[in-house]
């Protein structure tokens, strides 16, 4: 076995088809949105190469400042969230004396596997200023803060990023509640022994231990917050006017209505650099070794 | 026996294979005639066991046409009825129409997989010219051009003098409808100026009546209304900005966003406006529950079935008094070259620029005698089969000396036309200012 391990055209002859198949549909792709980002080119006719004028253009658009305040907003409240709930959570599932665990366990997941297109026309139904139901709610509760939840140019991403972090909360959950239970029940023991209270045991165990897990969450939860798409294409159309763009929905705009191939893939890019620089910036901040139990 | 039983089963078997064989060839020899090299032989191999060989051959072409709803299925159903009678060699394979500005056409175009036939807008017209992916029509365009009204011609021609688009649609205008009834019970005066608007808006209000149905949720209606507002004081409207003639700066402008937002503020527009889809807030007018309606002429239609007497439309607001009667014909709306079009690519381009003039102007037909919209691009001879509604007949009255602006449908800058979108949907939300209106659009002008 070691004489194969130790082999590198073995190694490269395994991994070469796996290889060739990511190049293909990632990295080639890519690479591409990089290229054409030094165009202007509108998707059909002749590109004219221009450097760098679309990242100068791209500085100096509102949008795409807009778009980058939009997108932190939404991955930081996505990211918060679902983590936040998904923890508290897999702690009360993880607990063997909690009744209904099964019950919770299944209907936190099940928006999950919901189409997005689904739940946003739940939610467009529930945020609807005239006969919504979080209105309506208000009004039970006699409370008179009736809301245009998704006109209101300051609460449109807010409400958008609520519906993505109901919708995601419970996969973020299930990893978090893997992770609780892969941990072994001698250190819970311990801890008991020790005088630990639950609380305590699992902000100074169970939490520091699920480190991999909690990396792993943020750099989802953030890459697809400021990826975010669905949630507005459907519901908003990043509108009123421009206040609900994302990065990914600028992109969509200047690709597919102003038929500006090469400015879109400019902003791409931009994102693509920006999700590596979170993506580092998590494992930094993370850094440790595996434990292996 | 075994044998026996074998023998009978492979007999089947073979009948089987070549009965479906036989009909496989059919639809072949149909699809052949789109551009498969084939064609000769499946068309020489079926000869004389056919029984639709006519004197000419039939050809199936591809067309990408809106299919949607009652408004665009009627007149496609009626054309490729009639198509059967003229040329019914020739078989029409429909592509339904995605509403996503284009993508899926230019997907095709970028792939080499455009359609025979497609409906192409300004804006699909100008890029695809570019990558030559449209046919110049001008040596097929005759009998249209003897067919098509003087007064559309602008949507037949475009700006550099040569055709590319049969068009069906004519000026089409977009129109401020209200209730008859809600007007005279509230006791409102049907507004002139904007003070009077304001009125009726505030009064409006006051009874629990949404003034003014609006689908800001589709941008377009968010930039006519900004468009007429705009007209009252500048008579090209946002043509002009979209030819990069003036500012958003400019007075006129300015003024027509500054109307706006203060109408908005005062309540104009029903809750949540820009997430309403046309449903709900025709729902809002047709129910009486809203005063008055934007939408273009082909609205008059399902207006009238809803409201009957009741419904009228107004000119819009100006002012005061002499600037509205000065600028009240002029409508927001016109036209744009734009129709069906043809891909180079197409095997025959002659017979298939013949099929687009003659679905267009059936299309035109259509739209003329069973709709009631005098608003086509092409004479039509054939009688009238559904009356006009009133609303119409008194819109036939100012069609003589209607002004147009070129608005939406005939908006070429795609920029611009993105950015104005974005920024009239703004507008209706009352959170935005004038300033930034006028920002945004002038910065859309600028990098043209």
């Amino acid at each position: 076995m070691r004489k194969y391990l130790g082999n590198k055209t073995a190694i490269l002859l395994f991994i070469l088809p796996a290889l060739l198949l990511y190049t293909v549909v990632v990295f080639y792709p890519v690479i591409q949105v990089f290229y054409r980002s030094l165009f202007d080119w509108d998707g059909l006719s002749e590109a004219k190469f221009i450097f760098l004028d679309n990242y100068k253009r791209l500085f100096h658009d509102h949008i795409f400042y807009t778009s980058l305040y939009n997108s932190a907003v939404f991955a930081v409240i996505i990211a918060v969230v679902q983590i936040t709930i998904g923890t508290l959570l897999a702690f009360a599932v993880a607990e063997v004396a909690m009744r209904g665990r099964k019950f919770v366990r299944i209907t936190v997941f099940i928006p999950v596997v919901l189409s997005i297109t689904v739940v946003c026309q739940l939610w467009l139904a529930m945020y609807n200023g005239e006969y919504g139901l979080i209105n309506k709610l208000f009004e039970v509760f006699g409370l008179s803060y009736r809301q245009d939840w998704l006109t209101d140019k300051h609460t449109a991403i807010f409400a958008l990023a609520a519906v993505n972090a109901w919708q995601y909360m419970g996969y973020h959950f299930a990893l978090l509640l893997a992770g609780v239970k892969s941990i072994p029940e001698s250190y819970m023991e311990a801890a008991r022994i020790d005088g630990a209270s639950k609380m305590k045991a699992h902000l100074r165990i169970t939490m520091p231990m699920l480190g991999e897990t909690y990396k792993f969450c943020l750099i989802l939860a953030f890459t697809g917050g400021l990826n975010a798409f669905a949630n507005m294409y459907i519901m908003t159309s990043g509108g009123p006017g421009t206040t609900t763009y994302t990065l990914t929905y600028m992109m969509f705009r200047s690709a597919f209505r102003v038929g500006e191939f090469g400015y879109g893939s400019a902003s791409a890019a931009f994102l693509v650099i920006e999700c590596l620089i979170v993506t580092l910036i998590i494992n930094k901040l993370i850094a440790r070794d595996p434990i292996v139990y | 026996m075994r044998k026996w039983t074998l023998a009978l089963i492979s007999a089947t078997m073979v009948m089987g294979l070549a009965a479906c064989g036989s009909s496989n060839d059919n639809k072949d020899q149909n699809t052949a005639n789109t551009g498969n090299q084939a064609a000769g032989n499946t068309a020489a191999a079926n000869e004389g066991d056919t029984a639709n060989s006519g004197s000419t051959e039939p050809v199936k072409l591809r067309i990408y046409a809106q299919y949607a709803d009652e408004d665009t299925k009627g007149p496609y159903d009626y054309a490729v009825a009639e198509l059967k009678k003229a040329m019914p060699n020739v078989e029409l394979e429909l592509d339904v129409q995605a509403q996503d500005d284009g993508q899926k056409l230019k997907t095709y175009a970028a792939t080499g997989n455009l359609p025979d036939i497609f409906q192409a807008g300004l804006d699909i017209i100008n890029t695809f010219k570019k990558s030559n992916n449209i046919l110049e029509l001008d040596k097929y365009a005759d009998d249209f051009k003897a067919k098509i009204q003087p007064s559309a011609m602008n949507t037949l021609v475009t700006d550099d003098g040569h055709i590319y688009a049969y068009p069906y649609a004519g000026n089409e205008v977009a129109m401020l409808f209200y209730n008859k009834d809600i007007f005279t019970a509230n006791n409102v005066k049907v507004p002139t100026t904007y003070e009077e608007m304001m009125a009726a808006v505030t009064a409006f209000n006051a009874k629990g009546i949404t003034p003014l149905a609006l689908f800001a949720k589709e941008k377009w209606p968010t930039v006519a209304l900004y468009d007429m507002f705009a007209s009252r004081l500048e008579p090209a409207g946002i043509t002009k900005l979209d030819k990069g003639e003036a500012k958003a700066s400019d007075p006129a402008f300015k003024t027509a966003a500054e109307e706006i937002v203060k109408l908005v503020k005062a309540g104009l527009l029903p809750k949540g406006a820009t997430n309403l889809n046309y449903d709900q807030a025709a729902a809002l007018f047709h129910e009486g529950k809203a005063a008055m309606f934007l939408n273009g002429q082909w609205e008059i239609d399902a207006s009238t079935k809803a409201l009957g007497d009741k419904l009228g439309f107004m000119y819009v607001p100006a002012a005061d008094a002499a600037a509205y009667e000065s600028a009240k014909l002029t409508f927001s709306g016109g036209g744009g070259p734009g129709g069906y079009a043809v891909n180079p690519g197409t095997k025959d381009p002659e017979l298939a620029a013949k099929v687009a003039a003659f679905i267009s102007e059936k299309y035109a037909e259509f739209k003329f005698t069973q709709r009631g919209t005098p608003m086509v691009a092409t004479k039509v001879d054939a009688p009238v089969i559904n009356k006009f509604p009133p609303v119409m007949e008194q819109l036939s009255k100012d069609i003589p000396n209607m002004k147009t602006t070129a608005f939406s449908w005939g908006l070429s800058n795609p920029k611009f036309k993105a950015a104005i979108e974005d920024a009239a949907q703004s507008l209706m939300t009352g959170g935005y200012s004038p300033d930034d209106f006028v920002s945004d659009v002038d910065a859309s002008i600028s990098s043209k």
